[in-house]
């Protein structure tokens, strides 16, 4: 696969350039770093009892602010660092250096008023009591975050409302879908009314049309009724497209850039296409792209038939580049019965990324 | 102490939803009472000089006894417990994020459990009195508070238990050594007095031991606050010295598990 030549305003990642240039952020993430010791097998302990567990850097020097009432991206893959930075700022984890601030409390200094001002939605259904109704779930919260006693009741009915839950009744949470139970854990950390609220991949047991429903719900009520900052970290690059105004991009533990999706996505190239063309004839249509300049590669997901392939390959040139090279093909005795756009995904844009990194 | 009485409530609530099994949980305690009745009149005219300062009844002795003991595991299981599986269902690291004190959360987490045991106690109890056992009732008064004493005694461990779960990831053989000893060593089932002398030194280091004397004195044999006075100073300083371990215990493991990051998975 070819990549598109740099541009001079690479989105390179930098604490000065993250900084809004209006208002006081809300969130300021300052050199967060944190490294956890490696697993030892039996075998290494046994070897060399006395030698220190070698540290591996979940979240490396990470810098980056959002504003008040902004709808923030985390984006990275798996093993990125996001979840380890989420309960940095939550005062679950100690950093080992670096420090962020909260609202304007320090998290290592003030983590009572740290945990007054943020909320971690905790993503594991599991830290609900399935034997309550989602009423008493969030009467019991109501008492762990002080809520006043006579507020209680209309707060939580509120809640529920905006929810949608509010006539669940006495249905035990235990009987609820994914969707609602997600639903309820978002309720339960806006009980305190915190003024930023970290969502730890939140859609990542819904079906589609929930996830859907749930980012809806997300934008609509807790952005823009609660007025609350929305930390998200997810894998999903549709997801951070969607709901973020601003990004911030991990790689293993590094902050690769930050900056608007739309910006650090036209950094990376949108010109990959899906051709399907004859199973036994894969061969000659990759050595016509390569004839042409581009290396294609067969998918091997699932797409294709017994009768039909599916080669992907960069084709610049837009509409009218997409029907040169199909001429191309077809004048090299490919039949191809199909061309399809591939959106960008987050892999492109980490990958692009990386890469700017490693550059720069 | 708002957080705790709800986090009692919500066990409360969770616990009434199985109605079933809280109907076995208090039924199964008056079958154990009737084969204790029966093994305690066999022993009693081998037991009667033996525990002639504290009731000379041996069913009353035993009922006694077991009923302490009830509380017991409990005291010394219940938050290893809770903190094991609020580790692993995320529970824990929400209770954490709120704005209530450690210590609120902790006796929220176990006080459930401690009331239910404190009542299945006391059915066992009213059990062996309708079987014949001869109880004082007009010392239930102080006798609670030599029941609130030892359970305080015992929580210590239990908290220490909660630290090893959260460093480790196992209590080790904490919770079995602690309730085993006070079971053979702290006169449960005999009185102390009875053992060898070289174990009845370790028997002193039980707190179980001052709380069951005092006990039987007061419920069995009526003495009044100023006759197991110094048996409840001793526990006293149990407590006091044992909830101080404790609650550091707890500290260090927690402080240690937000380095590490083992508070969000098991």
């Amino acid at each position: 696969m070819t990549t598109a030549p740099l541009t001079a305003s690479s989105q390179h990642a930098s604490a000065s350039a993250a900084r809004p240039a209006d208002g006081e952020p809300i969130v300021s993430v300052q050199g967060l770093t944190k490294a956890f010791p490696e697993r030892r097998t039996w075998g290494e302990i046994l070897r060399a009892p006395w030698r220190r567990a070698r540290r591996i850097t979940a979240v490396d020097g990470v810098s980056f602010d959002i504003r008040r009432n902004e709808f923030f991206g985390l984006l990275g893959a798996n093993g990125a660092g996001k979840t380890t930075l989420f309960r940095m700022l939550s005062t679950l984890l100690l950093p080992d250096a670096g420090t962020a601030r909260i609202a304007g409390h320090d998290i290592l200094r003030e983590p009572h008023a740290v945990r007054s001002a943020l909320a971690l939605v905790v993503p594991d259904e599991r830290s609900l009591d399935w034997r309550l109704t989602a009423r008493e779930n969030l009467e019991l919260f109501a008492a762990l975050y002080r809520v006043p006693r006579r507020d209680v009741s209309t707060r939580v009915g509120e809640l529920l409302e905006a929810v949608g839950l509010q006539h669940t009744g006495s249905k035990l949470v235990g009987t609820f879908s994914s969707g609602m139970k997600q639903r309820l854990l978002i309720a339960r950390a806006l009980l305190a009314r915190p003024k930023v609220l970290l969502l730890d991949e939140p859609t990542r047991s819904l079906d589609p049309v929930a996830a859907r429903q749930f980012r809806r719900f997300l934008r609509d009520e807790i952005v823009g009724r609660q007025q609350c900052t929305i930390l998200l970290a997810t894998h999903n690059a549709e997801e951070a497209f969607e709901l973020c105004e601003r990004v911030a991009v991990l790689d293993r533990g590094r902050l690769l850039a930050v900056g608007r999706l739309d910006e650090l996505m036209g950094e990376v190239r949108d010109d990959m296409y899906r051709l399907t063309v004859r199973a036994d004839h894969v061969d000659d249509a990759l050595r016509a792209l390569a004839r042409a300049g581009h290396i294609g590669a067969t998918l091997d997901d699932g797409r294709g038939t017994a009768r039909w392939a599916v080669v992907e390959a960069p084709i610049p040139g837009g509409p009218d580049g997409v029907a040169d090279m199909v001429g191309h093909l077809v004048r090299h005795g490919v039949a191809v019965c199909g061309v399809e756009h591939r959106p960008v995904t987050l892999a492109d844009l980490l990958e692009r990324m990386v890469r700017l990194k490693a550059e720069d | 102490m708002r957080g705790a009485v709800a986090l009692i409530r919500a066990r409360w609530l969770a616990a009434r939803s199985y109605r079933v099994r809280m109907v076995f949980s208090t039924l199964s305690l008056l079958a154990t009472v009737v084969p204790l009745f029966f093994v305690a009149n066999a022993l009693q005219p081998i037991m009667a000089d033996k525990i002639a300062a504290e009731g000379d009844q041996y069913f009353a002795f035993l009922a006694v006894g077991t009923m302490t003991f009830l509380l017991l595991p409990v005291s010394v299981n219940a938050l290893a417990g809770e903190i094991g599986s609020g580790i692993n269902t995320g529970v824990l690291e929400a209770l954490l994020g709120t704005r209530t004190r450690l210590s609120e959360v902790l006796a929220g987490l176990i006080g459930f459990s401690l009331l239910w045991a404190g009542l299945r106690a006391a059915t066992m109890l009213v059990g062996a009195w309708l079987l014949g056992a001869t109880i004082l009732w007009s010392r239930v008064g102080l006798a609670l508070l030599i029941v609130l004493l030892i359970v305080l005694a015992y929580v210590p461990f239990g908290m220490m238990a909660a630290a090893l779960v959260i460093a480790f990831r196992t209590t080790g053989p904490l919770p079995q050594a602690v309730t085993t000893l006070s079971a053979l060593l702290g006169g449960v089932y005999y009185p102390t007095h009875v053992i060898p002398s070289w174990l009845e030194s370790v028997s002193g280091m039980i707190p179980l031991t001052y709380g069951l004397r005092a006990l039987r004195r007061t419920l069995l044999e009526g003495e009044p606050l100023r006759a197991v006075l110094p048996d409840l100073a001793i526990l006293a300083l149990f407590v006091v010295g044992l909830l101080s371990v404790g609650m550091i215990a707890l500290r260090v493991a927690l402080a240690y598990a937000r380095r590490v990051g083992s508070l969000s998975h098991y």
